[in-house]
């Protein structure tokens, strides 16, 4: 099973890198922003549609 | 359109007051980026825009922790760990070119809903028609407001109502939805404490829950040994805030680090990304040391307290508070050079444009057009009396003319000191159709400040705007940390109807008001009007009385420990800011009051004086909507109108005033101080136009209702700018009331060039010298304003001002958009 930590969008916590951030790149009808959500590394992944392996 | 007028120089741009374009022409790339890439809030109508969606995180994470709470757990506790929740958890973003971060919403196109406030705003929200909520997310929304219903903070202030007070709090036609309803405050943060930073504050909580655990076993009195158990609480969960706040701030550190070492390009961008990412790693956990870490302070400390609770407004002196770091970075060590100042600011008025929140469908019709209203103060004199007009003062004048937004609008604080550079740029915003600053007079409001609450002189001209009018001071004991005075609706016009069917509506055909009796057998002009103030003053009591009992009720049962953090007093005490007392700066707002003077100088004349009329006529004309009567109508519209400096009618006007002012000591605050009204009208003189019927001024059912709180009816001014200044100078600004509003209009084409500004500035004398507390200008032509009505798509960027902020013409309804055309446009 594919989990966050293997995704490119993962982006662990240097003092706990079980936590990290998943950040991914929005487009919008008005603007483009980076946007960040916390995610656990081993999380499931494999019904994430944006899940990109590193 | 935009191929054809950009091709114009700037000079030519600003010759055909083409000054969107102008704007446009000006602006650096990443400020038209940001500008036109902003999501308003602003509503059309009373829709949102489309696009815009409800943001559902806060609600489900509150939800969340609320369900999952041990039962054990002090509410204030409960509260402090939903927000960190939120804080931590919630999706942060950083715009493509932006400086300024941090927003109370996952993605920038989202509202924020707080659920914990009112049902009925989250009735109002799940019901919305336009879409707001998405399919995917209805079932969710749903089942957070069926969690909340009979939760909230309403429904326990509900408990204390009786159906009286209810049903008029719900019908919003005779006085506005209350606090229970609204659920919304209007902060003002203390920012010189403030700016200590979160970790100092943070190490006082932490002393004081350690003298106060000692103190709660070890006090000589069992009361004061108890009276520790509460504040404790309360300390700690200032404490969880405070430091989610943080954790909140660094977590946007962290994105802007991400960006920076691996998504980033371009050299240039990624060192700003790095910029923000120390910026935020510091503030507002240290005090910040340059205009930049304070404007990101600023922001943060916005984005915590909005998540918390909804806040109309936005309570700030940038001008004034950021000066120093101005001096610093641009003088002295030339960090940052004054066309980059300008582009921040123009940056942070974009940015708080973005910010909304969900709102009741009644308020989103009263404050058509915008997502506020946010008013920033700027001007005005230092503790000392100094004129504190600086360079930065300017620098946010020139920021509004890029910017063009509708919210932030600016209320300029202008003093007999206020220098002229200052105030030629105040004149370049309004000729430039902004509508803002609207002009407060400090010579006025300070010793107003001083006359009903107290306060001394030197916090008195430390005064910020509360919301759109209201002035209070941003100290220590002044501060307002909530929203305690109750608007409501109607009760200068409506009086009058009810005096006339002595205390019956005929609108809703209601007992509403009070019995003053049959205004039939009234036999004196004294005795009609004595009914009216009889009619008002029991509304008055009314609703200052669920005023105190609604405060109380968030005191006791509904504390916000995050927008209690911000207070000096609320640390010191470990009381929250509802329980906690200032000294007040509270106001009544008497929404479409204008009306009433005219009403009883018109039945003065026609009915007593004149004997023309009787009282039955009147009553048959009135309840008839004047269908049948119009010739009588007409005497009525022609009989003495206010703004012509025509004493017949202003005597009236002055004792309304004055009436105003005695009732007003009649009742105190749960502080102990007066409680002094304020009239204007927001957009309520034409959303609340189908809810008064027929006037004796004229007016029919529907008409729109007099603007503002002194603005002449719609054309009734006929005799210049000076008899208008002239009737309104004759009212007392700093016994009678707390503020009250004054549109007018000015001719663009007389006021061009120089000259022009020579004109307003004389004018602005006068306002001045008669002792006028506001004053705010439309300077946009008939023509222009019909285009747009004509043909909306080309004219999106077109602003006015309304009465209490500043709107998108083409996001007016009509028949608001047709008042504004109706000002009378004054010549010099
Ligand atoms: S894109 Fe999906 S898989 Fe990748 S980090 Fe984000 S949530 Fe995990």
């Amino acid at each position: 099973m594919a989990t966050c930590s293997e995704c490119k969008k993962f982006f662990p916590l240097e003092d706990d890198p079980t936590l990290g951030d998943c950040v991914q790149r929005v487009v919008d009808p008005r603007q483009a922003y980076y946007k960040a959500k916390p995610v656990e590394a081993e999380m499931d992944a494999s019904k994430c549609s944006s899940f990109q392996k590193k | 359109m935009a191929q054809v007028e950009i091709k114009k120089g700037e000079k030519e741009l600003l010759d055909d007051r083409q000054y969107w374009w102008w704007a446009e022409k000006k602006r650096s790339p990443r400020l038209n980026y940001l500008r036109k890439g902003v999501w308003s809030k602003a509503t059309k109508g009373s829709s949102w825009l489309p696009g815009v969606k409800m943001d559902l995180e806060n609600a489900r994470r509150q939800t969340r922790v609320f369900k999952e709470a041990p039962p054990s757990e002090p509410f204030i506790i409960t509260r402090a760990r939903a927000l960190a929740s939120v804080l931590d958890n919630m999706p942060v973003f950083i715009t493509d070119h932006s400086r300024i971060v941090g927003y109370p919403g996952s993605a920038p196109h989202l509202l924020t809903w707080i659920c914990t406030g009112s049902s009925t705003l989250n009735d109002d929200t799940i019901n919305d028609r336009t879409g707001v909520i998405s399919d995917e997310e209805m079932e969710e929304a749903r089942e957070i407001e069926r969690f909340w219903k009979g939760r909230t903070y309403e429904d326990k202030f509900v408990q204390y109502q009786n159906r009286k007070e209810r049903v008029v709090g719900l019908m919003a036609d005779y006085a506005a939805p209350g606090r229970d309803i609204i659920a919304m405050d209007y902060v003002v943060p203390q920012c010189d404490w403030m700016y200590q930073g979160f970790d100092s504050i943070i190490a006082t909580v932490e002393d004081n829950i350690k003298n106060g655990e000692k103190k709660m076993r070890e006090s000589p009195t069992a009361e004061e040994q108890v009276s520790y158990m509460e504040r404790i609480d309360t300390w700690k969960a200032m404490k969880i805030c405070l430091e989610a706040t943080i954790r909140y701030a660094r977590r946007l550190s962290r994105l802007a680090k991400i960006l920076a070492e691996n998504f980033e390009t371009d050299p240039k961008r990624r060192q700003e990304l790095l910029k923000i990412s120390e910026t935020c790693y510091k503030v507002p956990a240290k005090p910040p040391e340059h205009l930049w870490e304070a404007i990101q302070f600023d922001q943060i400390v916005q984005v915590a307290y909005r998540l918390e609770w909804h806040n109309g407004s936005w309570q700030w002196r940038q001008d004034y508070w950021h000066w120093p770091f101005y001096e610093k970075d641009v003088l002295e060590e030339k960090n940052m050079t004054r066309d980059e100042v300008v582009e921040y600011c123009a940056e942070w008025m974009i940015a708080a444009y973005g910010f909304g929140r969900a709102y009741l469908r009644v308020g989103r019709e009263a404050l058509q057009g915008t997502p506020g209203p946010y008013v920033w103060t700027m001007g005005g004199v230092k503790e000392n009396g100094e004129d504190a007009c600086n360079d930065l003062t300017d620098c946010y004048l020139e920021s509004a003319l890029l910017a063009r937004v509708c919210d932030p609008t600016f209320g300029f604080r202008y003093s007999a000191k206020t220098r002229t550079e200052t105030l030629r740029r105040v004149f370049e915003c309004i000729r430039h159709g902004l509508g803002y600053p609207s002009i407060r007079n400090d010579d006025v409001l300070i010793p107003n400040l001083m006359h009903w609450f107290g306060h001394p002189l030197k916090e008195a001209r430390r005064w910020v705007h509360q919301a759109c009018m209201a002035p209070a001071p941003d100290t220590k004991w002044a501060a307002p940390a909530l929203r305690y005075p109750q608007p409501s609706i109607a009760t200068g016009s409506k009086a009058v109807s009810m005096a006339l069917f002595d205390g019956y509506d005929p609108l809703t055909g209601m007992n509403t008001g009070i019995k003053t009796g049959d205004s039939t057998q009234f036999e004196t002009f004294d005795e009609f009007y004595n009914a009216w103030y009889e009619q008002l003053k029991a509304t008055f009591k009314m609703l200052v009385g669920m005023e105190h009992r609604g405060r109380n009720v968030e005191a006791l049962f509904f504390p916000k420990p995050m927008t209690s953090s911000l207070f000096e007093r609320c640390i010191e005490t470990g009381q929250n800011s509802a329980l906690c007392k200032e000294r007040s700066s509270l106001w009544f707002t008497l929404f479409v009051f204008g009306d009433t003077g005219d009403c009883l100088a018109a039945v003065k004349k026609l009915v007593y004086d004149e004997k023309k009329y009787t009282m039955a006529e009147l009553k048959k004309a009135i309840e008839a909507n004047w269908e049948g009567y119009e010739e009588m109508r007409m005497d009525f519209v022609r009989a003495p109108k206010w703004g012509n400096d025509d004493d017949y009618v202003d005597r009236i006007w002055v004792k309304i005033y004055e009436d105003l002012g005695k009732m007003s000591w009649s009742v105190r605050d749960i502080n102990g101080q007066p409680w002094p009204t304020l009239p204007e009208s927001i957009a309520a003189h034409t959303v609340q136009a189908p809810k008064i019927g027929a006037l004796p001024n004229g007016r029919r059912l529907g008409d729109p209702l007099y603007d503002g709180g002194c603005s002449p009816g719609h054309g009734f001014d006929k005799k210049g700018p000076t008899a208008v200044l002239n009737s309104v100078g004759k009212l007392d600004h700093v016994g009678s009331v707390r503020a009250t509003l004054l549109n007018q209009r000015l001719s663009p084409a007389q006021l061009q060039g120089e000259k022009g500004f020579t004109m307003w500035r004389d004018y602005m004398k006068t306002w001045h010298d008669l002792g006028i507390n506001h004053v705010q200008f439309n300077m946009v032509d008939n023509e222009t304003l019909y285009a747009a009505q004509k043909e909306p798509e080309k004219y999106s960027e077109l602003m006015v001002r309304i009465a209490g902020y500043s709107a998108h013409f083409v996001e007016m309804n009509k028949i608001t958009q047709d008042s504004i055309i109706a000002r009378s446009v004054q010549k010099f």
